[in-house]
């Protein structure tokens, strides 16, 4: 049983105490380019939110002028649960800023367990600055070892306070812990709304960003790709063709007709994250198959895709 | 002047050692003004005797230092406990025995239920998951068209039937944590953490949260607590909005309302300076009856969940270490700030990592600004080792220890999560008092039963579930553990200058028992029968 339309997308966002996620999380919110995002803080620190900006406060819940809120969870993931899920106009994506300690992928399986959330991805932040020194106090070491390991997607973050080769250093340090998560190294949380979010609508096809240019220089390390296909796709192929993709693909979303039950499907994929998902809204499909993906410019995204969905049909 | 009543008893356990039992305690204005004979007495002036307790024992009204609220409402579900329990009303629970004891009591309450009601039970103890586990199908037997969701009693698992199943779409295997796949290939319905139990609870409307802070779980709750002889108890975490307060306030306020409670603000709730105001408002609306302005925070999880943090070397059958619910450098500073503020602290600590973090802090907020007037409380308190008793008591930090879990998780903690070493030595009430540690022991109902009369049967026996006696040296005397749920557990409210005990001036609250628990036997202390309650002189009859 469904009680919404269609699930609310839940993404997690963890990191140690001071790794960043904060400054990530305004700057989405600065960049939601007409999302509304709910913000939960698994937190009991102050909301997290720039004064700037937060239209009006009710109760425990912050609303913003471009239509997100944000409200802390005090501690009750059911009733925090409860109140996104009930929440009106209804969001259209749930964030979730964990605690420092908590273990992202225990939140994650709320969103995997129930119907009206689906789960969007995993994204732990790890602070350049301070991640050897956390890694080595004993009494964290395994909350930080379990926040990269069960990550979908690493941003290293603050990576302009330190120097290009502990940048290297750390990076490497990641990839042994996980090496299915793409690593990506942010600066004052900078980060595009569609990597950390995902595409919005894979058949829109590839447009120019949403993105205040002023606010990133990145966008250049990043490359799109598309693809559309004609007829049926056979499931069972293509998630062996997902899961053969290499890290440097970030993002990929799709939606298509599938060949063994002959229903509408989007899929999803964000590190080793693969979901598939029954598409509750037909009208959104344009009778075409479509895949868009965003990936690391220096990886030659558009021969790795190409190669890998040449054997889709 | 207000008349003075006179209570006779067969003996009255005064907790005072300068009169350490007398035979009649005389009231005015619901406190104690007078013990001793009836000379004694009656130099007070005219007085009305009372000989309603003349062939019982009365002791001071016991104090439960680590319960919660929702130990009321928690009955609005059937219980299908393994122990026989008697609800708020006074309805005996037998204990189900078996499987087929759990379908029978659940049949019964389906058949009562109206269409549209789903059924819920709790209390299913885990004893039924040694050889064959409940699963779907034993609930199908009982529903099939109907919700079922049965909670186990460590509110972390709960079994639920085919058609609770379907509602939250758990029809095929999902490969989801949380969600058990039977030998078909479907889940089976055992469901496991909050993740994989929300979609149903969420469907089936079961809101634990709400349950504990309803009119009638506060009025219950004085019912369960009045059964077992308890005259104060401590709720030990609440989100205490105004209008809880002024409902908890109002309820306490009638004279029909069996207890002093007090309830704790929830510390991990909002930011550390917001507590630390919230908690020093909240000590402004504390009446006779509802005391306010501690804060719970919670540090690490549960030893029986594997979620303890614990030092080195870890759990005894490999698991990985538990969690934590603040980190150790954000706990220093909340610990500092509310120390700083005067305000108590009651710290949850399972696991001895945890009471190592807890120690530090108090220990770095007391130097820099020592307050005597505060007694900051360790709760559970269940792996501290010697060195931590000596540490406690050098820092003025008292313990809540959880008598309770030797018997009811001592065979698993021996077996399973501490080995033989560190179980013997848990809840290490001989441990407390060597070192002169204030200390109590307590049921945190409704995960234990309370009946504080009990709790001290586990601390003076220290049988578990099994009969196996979980360490000789750690055992206390009955004496010593009738004063660790008297004016133990009021010392650690910070209130035993008020209760506690019976001596003149403090509010005349009595525990009054069909049994001398000083005399029926060490074993038997568990099975002391209760009259009812007095509290502040005035008569509460068990119905």
């Amino acid at each position: 049983m469904t009680i919404r339309e269609k699930p609310l997308p839940m993404t997690v966002l963890a990191g140690f105490l001071g790794a960043g996620k904060t400054t990530v999380v305004n700057h989405l919110l600065r960049h939601a380019g007409g999302r509304r995002i709910m913000v939960l803080v698994n937190d009991f620190g102050e909301l997290p939110i720039d004064e700037e900006l937060i239209a009006t406060r009710e109760e425990n819940i912050l609303t913003l002028a471009n239509g997100c809120a944000c409200c802390s969870m005090g501690g009750d993931l059911f009733a925090a649960f409860s109140t996104a899920l009930d929440f009106m106009p209804p969001p259209d994506h749930l964030l979730i800023e964990a605690s420092g300690v908590a273990e992202p992928k225990r939140i994650a399986n709320f969103a995997r367990a129930e119907p009206d959330l689906a789960l969007n991805g995993i994204v732990t932040v790890v602070d350049a600055l301070n991640y050897e020194i956390t890694r080595s106090d004993a009494r964290l070491s395994e909350i930080l070892k379990n926040q990269i390991q069960t990550a979908h997607m690493l941003l290293l973050s603050k990576c302009d306070l330190v120097g290009s080769q502990d940048i290297e250093r750390h990076k490497e340090a990641l990839r042994e812990l996980n090496k299915s998560a793409p690593v990506l190294a942010i600066s004052n949380g900078v980060l595009a709304t569609d990597i950390f979010f995902g595409i919005e609508n894979p058949t829109l096809g590839i447009g120019p960003t949403e993105e205040d240019e002023h606010h990133h220089s990145h966008e250049s390390d990043f490359s799109r790709w598309s693809f559309k296909a004609e007829g049926a796709v056979d499931k069972t192929g293509l998630l062996e063709i997902l899961e053969m993709l290499p890290s440097s693909v970030l993002r990929l979303k799709g939606i298509f007709k599938s060949s063994e039950d002959d229903q509408l499907w989007t899929v999803h994929k964000v590190g080793s994250y693969v979901d598939f998902s029954r598409l509750t809204t037909p009208e959104n499909f344009s009778g075409k198959a479509g895949f868009v993906a965003i990936g690391l410019s220096s990886s030659n995204l558009t021969e790795i895709m190409d190669k890998a969905f040449a054997t889709l049909d | 002047m207000s008349a003075i009543t006179v209570f006779s008893a067969k003996k009255i356990i005064t907790m005072n050692p300068a009169r350490p039992t007398v035979t009649h305690v005389a009231v005015r204005d619901g406190k104690i003004i007078a013990t001793g004979t009836i000379d004694d007495i009656q130099g007070w002036g005219d007085y009305t005797i009372d000989n309603s307790f003349k062939d019982k024992v009365i002791m001071p009204g016991l104090v439960e230092g680590h319960c919660h609220l929702m130990a009321g409402g928690i009955w609005k579900f059937v219980y299908v406990g393994y122990q026989d329990r008697i609800d708020p009303d006074g309805n005996d629970w037998p204990g189900v025995k078996t499987l087929e004891d759990v379908q029978a009591r659940l049949a019964d309450a389906e058949a009562k239920l109206g269409p549209d009601e789903p059924l819920v039970a709790w209390g299913f103890d885990p004893i039924f998951l040694m050889d064959r586990r409940l699963d779907k199908t034993d609930l199908d037997a009982v529903s099939s068209s109907r919700p079922i969701a049965v909670m186990h009693s460590n509110f972390h698992l709960m079994t639920v039937n085919s058609t609770s199943l379907s509602l939250a779409n758990y029809v095929a295997d999902m490969d989801i944590e949380g969600i058990a796949i039977g030998p078909d290939g479907t889940p089976n319905g055992e469901l496991q953490e909050m993740a994989a139990m929300f979609p149903i609870m969420r469907r089936l409307g079961i809101n634990f949260r709400e349950v504990g802070r309803s009119r009638e779980s506060v009025i219950d709750f004085g019912k369960v607590c009045n059964r077992v002889g308890v005259t104060t108890a401590a709720d030990l975490i609440n989100d205490l909005p105004d209008e809880d307060v002024a409902e908890m306030t109002d309820i306490t306020n009638g004279s029909d309302y069996p207890i002093r409670l007090m309830s704790l603000l929830n510390g991990l709730a909002q930011p550390a300076e917001e507590t630390s105001a919230r908690a020093l408002e909240l000590k402004k609306k504390c009446t006779d009856k509802l005391r306010l302005g501690a804060v719970k925070i919670v540090t690490d999880g549960s030893i029986q969940g594997f979620t303890a943090r614990l030092r080195w070397p870890y759990h005894y059958n490999g698991a990985p270490n538990g969690i934590w619910n603040i980190a150790p450098e954000q706990l220093n500073e909340l610990v500092a700030i509310l120390n700083e503020a005067g305000v108590q602290m009651h710290i949850h600590t399972n696991g001895d990592e945890a009471i190592e973090v807890a120690l530090d802090a108090l220990e770095m907020a007391k130097i820099q600004k020592n307050r005597p007037d505060l007694i900051h409380v360790l709760q559970h308190c269940q792996m501290a080792d010697r060195a931590q008793f000596r540490k406690m008591k050098r820092l003025g930090v008292a313990a809540n220890l959880f008598a309770n879990h030797l018997y009811y998780f001592g065979d698993k903690h021996y077996e399973l999560t501490m080995g033989p070493d560190r179980a013997l030595r848990m809840d290490a009430c001989q441990s407390a008092i060597d070192y002169g540690v204030t200390f109590t022991i307590h049921s945190d109902a409704p995960v234990t039963p309370m009946a504080p009369l009990f709790t001290a049967w586990c601390a003076v026996n220290r049988l578990t579930e099994s009969g196996r006696t979980l360490g000789e040296y750690e055992k206390i005397t009955v004496a010593e553990a009738l004063e660790a749920i008297t004016l133990g557990a009021a010392a650690t409210l910070h209130m035993d200058h008020e209760i506690g005990s019976i001596e003149v001036g403090k509010w005349a609250d009595f525990a009054i028992l069909e049994d001398d628990p000083e005399t029926i036997g060490a074993e038997k202390l568990k099975d002391v029968g209760i009259w009812g309650t007095v509290l502040a002189g005035e008569k509460h009859k068990i119905p």
